[in-house]
């Protein structure tokens, strides 16, 4: 995301924004380690856009929706929303500039105080602007109850009473009740059931097209990325992989780690033939992660220069950024003696053949199957 | 559906019933549930939460707690042998040789102050009675099956030095330690990362078909079901709504239901905006709706639909179907066939 | 839900009215746990007594014209006897020592839970040095030996039984505070209080809306726990002689039945009385405590009346249930469609 176009049609821009947090423990006597969240990731969201975030655990994509909405503050780089930047305003008209932002949770019961009943869970934003009398209030969050698809009757209820969908479409109430421009949905479906996916996803469509809100919205799925969002970036390990148009990117996938993804999706088409890219591995620590490409533990194209010389994100076509050396080749400078090696050695290769389940009658019972 | 008892099953639940008395009430969480499992098949249950599918896994291990709950069953059969009137110590002396269980959450049902391979070691010297040393040995070995990289430094880590997927494996190993007969995986994937979960799945996928283990399945997500399962049955509020072979049900199911589970999952092939949606919710397990429990939600429900429950009937070899008006695939059932 | 242009008499009305339901509802849920009835009855009756005492006493006891004979057998006129040193009705001393040791554990009680829960949720939620100062107080308060230094400071003090219950709370808040702050830091990091941050909701707020009634069932339970403990603790101090020494108290009676030879005498009634006083006080406390936290705990509801649900769903009912689900023989489709042709 490296437009040099500048204009008031963006709502929010982030300009080479890292997180990082230390290490809690005994580090008096080891190095200070810290985690390195997100790592210098610029990206400009339009207004009424919806903006995907698409990433596994761990791959700083919370941490960077919080800083989005100013909850954490960035160690280098600069958020600009609606034309200010975030993290220079004064208390007061930071509290203000915020209204305009909301967020969805993963988890609707932890995000739902259970302590309070359905009325006073909406309307707790507008209490605390106050400048509404009970009437109104009342009125607000019957209108909206039947906006996410409520009934006015549960308005005395507590959150234990609802399903996990229904608990969800009550945090969906509460965060547009003050008319926000910006909504921050973090991986909004994925603690409830299948079935209900589609109703909240389609709830939150419906929503954006009504109130002509920006989203960003995280998600590890790609399926349910591909068919909401206009752009979208995936990350790994707090950087930016692949990013640029949301068409561009599903048309085209180029970076290792998004083909892996797409493959990870599972489909309930089972007449289609499937490549499977299962990545070896676990996510690794970002605790002091690697200079060169933070990928290259689990990626199979990986080569031993990916290990230290640092990636650029290349756009390869319109709007369609890469960051990968497999995909981009290296930089001509400075780079080390056998860059090009693969990393994955003879050993490693032989151990795969070995390994007891990829035995020849295994492979047989699995045509079979 | 088939009540006889034939040899090639492993597992045969007859009439399933399992009930939770409430001071406002009876909760029936599990309303007379018939299921087979062959030797060496995987079957899936799938259905939403609150459908009784975990209720009914547990109480074919007699995990279930009664009190509170209550349970009534005609027969549960486990490679011919009855265990409807086992006690706690007999089953337990099961529970693990013949039948084990995955679940949910590995971090809470592994033991966090055990390393994990001490707790593999004991399930081969439980049941197996290994001394410590060859039981080690076992246990290592049973780690590389499922794909732990340096089995034997791993298995002196604790479940918290541990990642997600590897704690899975883990666990997976623990199943299938000792051999059994079935194997009971409940939701073994929803908390873990989509690329981990494609190494988690494909593991469970080769052991169960390397060793011949049966299987059962049990999860809300049809997407993982399609990688995994022979047969499976669809549940909804209690009941089994659906029993099909995999590959047919995703063809052509014939309850709406399943057709709504299917098409509800967000695929890459999608096109638009819009996703498939089954409107409204599961009933409340208190307070079903009159005749069949799905007709408020159902597309195609008729008066018949609101007035009486529909049988589960035969339609198609293989194949059990709850519904007065099953779906039609003229088409698509004339090029399968 | 504030109105702003209701007058404050009213808001106080509404408000007051709320709270008074909520607090009927709450006693009314531990009546009906089969525990919590006995706890109650006990309790109140002690109030009653504590309250009353001076209609309930025959004689009393603070008054040094109003004594007899000393060392009288339990008879009518003195149910309980007389004490062997003093002449004085020890009935009338056991109803006047519900006062003290009432007023002691309540009081104590009450207070150790207010600054429990205030130190606490500043810790919890404040965090840094606030944190830091108030959790390695309660860590020295944790670690010295309470009695020596209780008996240090009443020396030190003097032994009036509000210095005593002075000394009670500054000592007692540590383990509340701490168990309060682990509490606090959960509900924090929730979700729910993130969306009031987001919403503009200041830090008062946050505190006295959310996290305070996340900590209300922990903080209810522990004050009738540590109550009871306290009326032990009080108990034990007058005992040694160290209480008040111009209350009455249930500790400083057990401590005159040592010292005036009722064991000597054979007079155990003189011990026995005071002793059950405590039992009852204690147990009566800690059992409205255990059901508190039976009742109010969110995390325990589901072990509530367990026994209730069973003694009213008789077994037909329940045959009755299995029953209904069997399947009813029904014609199949093929047969339903020929009945319609």
């Amino acid at each position: 995301m490296n437009e040099k176009t500048s204009g008031s049609d963006y709502i929010l821009e982030m300009e080479n924004v890292s997180v990082d947090f230390p290490v809690k423990g005994f580090t008096a006597f080891l190095k200070r380690q810290k985690i390195s969240a997100v790592s210098d990731v610029s990206l400009r969201i339009e207004k009424g856009q919806t903006f995907g975030v698409v990433g596994e655990s761990g791959c700083g994509k919370s941490t960077l929706a919080n800083t989005m909405i100013g909850m954490v503050k960035p160690t280098a780089g600069r958020v600009t929303f609606k034309g200010k930047n975030l993290f220079e305003l004064d208390r007061k008209s930071f509290k203000k500039t915020r209204r305009d932002m909301q967020m969805i949770f993963q988890d609707p019961f932890s995000s739902l105080n259970p302590r309070f009943n359905v009325h006073d869970i909406i309307s707790e934003p507008l209490l605390i602007r106050g400048d509404a009398t009970e009437e109104e209030m009342k009125a607000r969050v019957v209108e909206l109850l039947e906006l996410v698809g409520l009934s006015k009757d549960d308005i005395d209820r507590h959150p234990s009473d609802f399903s996990g969908g229904q608990q969800q479409r009550i945090a969906i109430a509460r965060s547009i009740i003050l008319n926000p421009d910006f909504l921050v949905c973090d991986e909004p479906v994925s603690a409830l059931d299948v079935s209900v996916h589609a109703q909240i996803l389609n709830l939150l469509t419906e929503i954006q097209e009504k109130l002509g809100l920006t989203y960003v919205f995280i998600s590890h799925n790609l399926a349910v990325v591909k068919n909401i969002c206009d752009r979208m970036v995936v990350m790994y390990l707090g950087k930016v992989m692949e990013g640029g148009s949301a068409k561009a990117i599903f048309d085209n996938p180029r970076h290792p780690y998004t083909l892996a993804l797409l493959t990870a999706v599972l489909d309930t088409d089972v007449d289609k033939e499937k490549e499977e890219i299962i990545l070896e591995g676990d996510i690794p620590s970002p605790i002091d992660p690697p200079q060169g490409c933070r990928f290259w533990q689990r990626c199979p194209h990986a080569m031993e220069g990916c290990k230290n010389v640092p990636v650029p994100e290349v756009e390869i076509e319109r709007d369609h950024y890469v960051a990968c050396h497999h995909v981009n080749g290296f930089p001509d400078t400075d780079l080390p003696e056998g860059y090009d090696r693969p990393v994955k050695t003879e050993e490693a290769e032989r151990k795969d053949k070995s390994h007891p389940l990829k035995t020849e009658e295994s492979v047989e019972s699995k045509t079979d199957a | 559906m088939n009540r006889e008892q034939t040899n090639e099953n492993m597992l045969a639940v007859r009439n399933l019933k399992v009930v939770f008395p409430m001071a406002h009430g009876v909760i029936r969480a599990v309303e007379g549930v018939d299921l087979d499992i062959k030797k060496g098949e995987s079957v899936a249950l799938v259905g939403e939460s609150g459908c009784g599918k975990s209720v009914t896994s547990k109480s074919l291990m007699k995990l279930l707690d009664t009190p509170p709950a209550l349970m009534r069953v005609d027969d549960i059969t486990l490679d011919g042998e009855s265990l409807k009137d086992y006690s706690e110590k007999k089953m337990q002396d099961i529970r693990g040789r013949h039948m084990s269980m995955i679940f949910q959450d590995a971090m809470t049902s592994l033991n966090p102050v055990m390393t994990c391979g001490r707790q593999i070691d004991e399930m081969y010297m439980r049941h197996q009675g290994m001394d410590k040393k060859e039981a080690r040995k076992h246990t290592i070995r049973a780690l590389e099956l499922v794909g732990v990289p340096e089995p034997k430094s791993r298995a002196r880590n604790f479940p918290h030095e541990l990642s997600g997927g590897m704690r899975q494996r883990v666990l997976l190993a623990m199943a299938f330690a000792c051999m059994p007969k079935l194997i009971i995986a409940d939701e073994p994937t929803t908390a873990l990362d989509v690329t981990i979960q494609a190494q988690v799945l494909d593991v469970l996928r080769d052991m169960q078909r390397t060793h011949g283990v049966s299987l059962l399945l049990i999860t809300h997500d049809l997407s993982v079901v399609s990688n995994i399962a022979e047969t499976v049955y669809v549940m909804y509020s209690g009941k089994i709504v659906e029993k099909a072979p995999m590959k047919e049900l995703f063809r052509t199911p014939y309850h709406p239901y399943s057709e709504g589970l299917l098409k509800s999952v967000p695929k890459l092939s999608d096109e638009g905006k819009q996703f498939v949606q089954i409107p409204g919710s599961v009933p409340h397990p208190m307070k079903k709706p009159s005749g069949c429990y799905f007709h408020p939600r159902c597309p195609y429900a008729t008066e018949e639909c609101r007035q009486s429950m529909p049988p589960l009937e035969k339609r198609g070899e293989d194949r059990l179907v709850r519904c007065f008006h099953p779906l039609k695939h003229d088409a698509k059932e004339a090029k399968t066939a | 839900m504030t109105d702003k242009k209701l007058p404050i008499q009213q808001r106080m009305l509404t408000f007051l009215k709320k709270r008074a339901i909520g607090t009927g509802r709450f006693f009314k849920r531990i009546w009906a746990h089969p525990k919590g009835k006995i706890g109650l009855t006990v309790v109140s009756l002690l109030v009653i007594v504590a309250v009353f005492a001076p209609w309930i006493a025959p004689y009393d006891p603070y008054d040094v014209a109003d004594r007899t004979t000393k060392g009288l057998t339990p008879s009518l006129q003195h149910p309980l006897g007389t004490t062997i040193n003093t002449g004085v009705d020890i009935f009338s001393m056991l109803i006047y020592g519900t006062r003290i040791s009432l007023i002691v554990g309540v009081t104590a009680g009450v207070c150790i839970a207010f600054v429990g829960a205030i130190l606490g949720v500043m810790a919890g939620y404040i965090g840094g040095f606030a944190d830091n100062l108030i959790m390695r107080t309660v860590d020295v308060l944790l670690v010295i030996p309470s009695l020596p230094l209780v008996i240090v400071l009443t020396n030190v003090l003097g032994r009036d039984y509000w210095i005593i219950i002075f000394i009670f709370v500054a000592l007692g808040w540590g383990g509340l505070s701490r168990n309060i702050r682990s509490l606090v830091l959960v509900i924090k990091n929730s979700n729910y209080v993130k969306a009031a941050e987001l919403a503009g909701a200041s830090r008062w707020r946050i505190m006295t809306k959310h996290i305070l009634p996340g900590t209300s069932h922990l903080l209810i339970m522990s004050t009738a726990l540590g109550s009871a403990g306290i009326m032990v603790a009080e108990a034990g101090l007058s005992f040694l002689g160290l209480g008040d020494p111009t209350r009455i108290s249930w500790g400083r009676m057990l401590a005159e039945a040592q010292g005036g030879g009722a064991l000597l005498f054979g007079h155990w009634w003189w011990i026995i009385a005071p002793g059950i006083g405590i039992f009852l006080a204690v147990f009566s406390f800690m059992r409205i405590g255990i059901v508190m936290e039976e009742v109010l705990n969110p995390r325990m509801k589901q072990s509530t009346g367990i026994h209730k649900i069973f003694k009213t769903l008789s077994g037909d009912y329940i045959n009755e249930v299995f029953d209904s689900m069997e399947e009813t023989e029904q014609p199949t489709t093929s047969e339903r469609s020929a009945a319609k042709a």
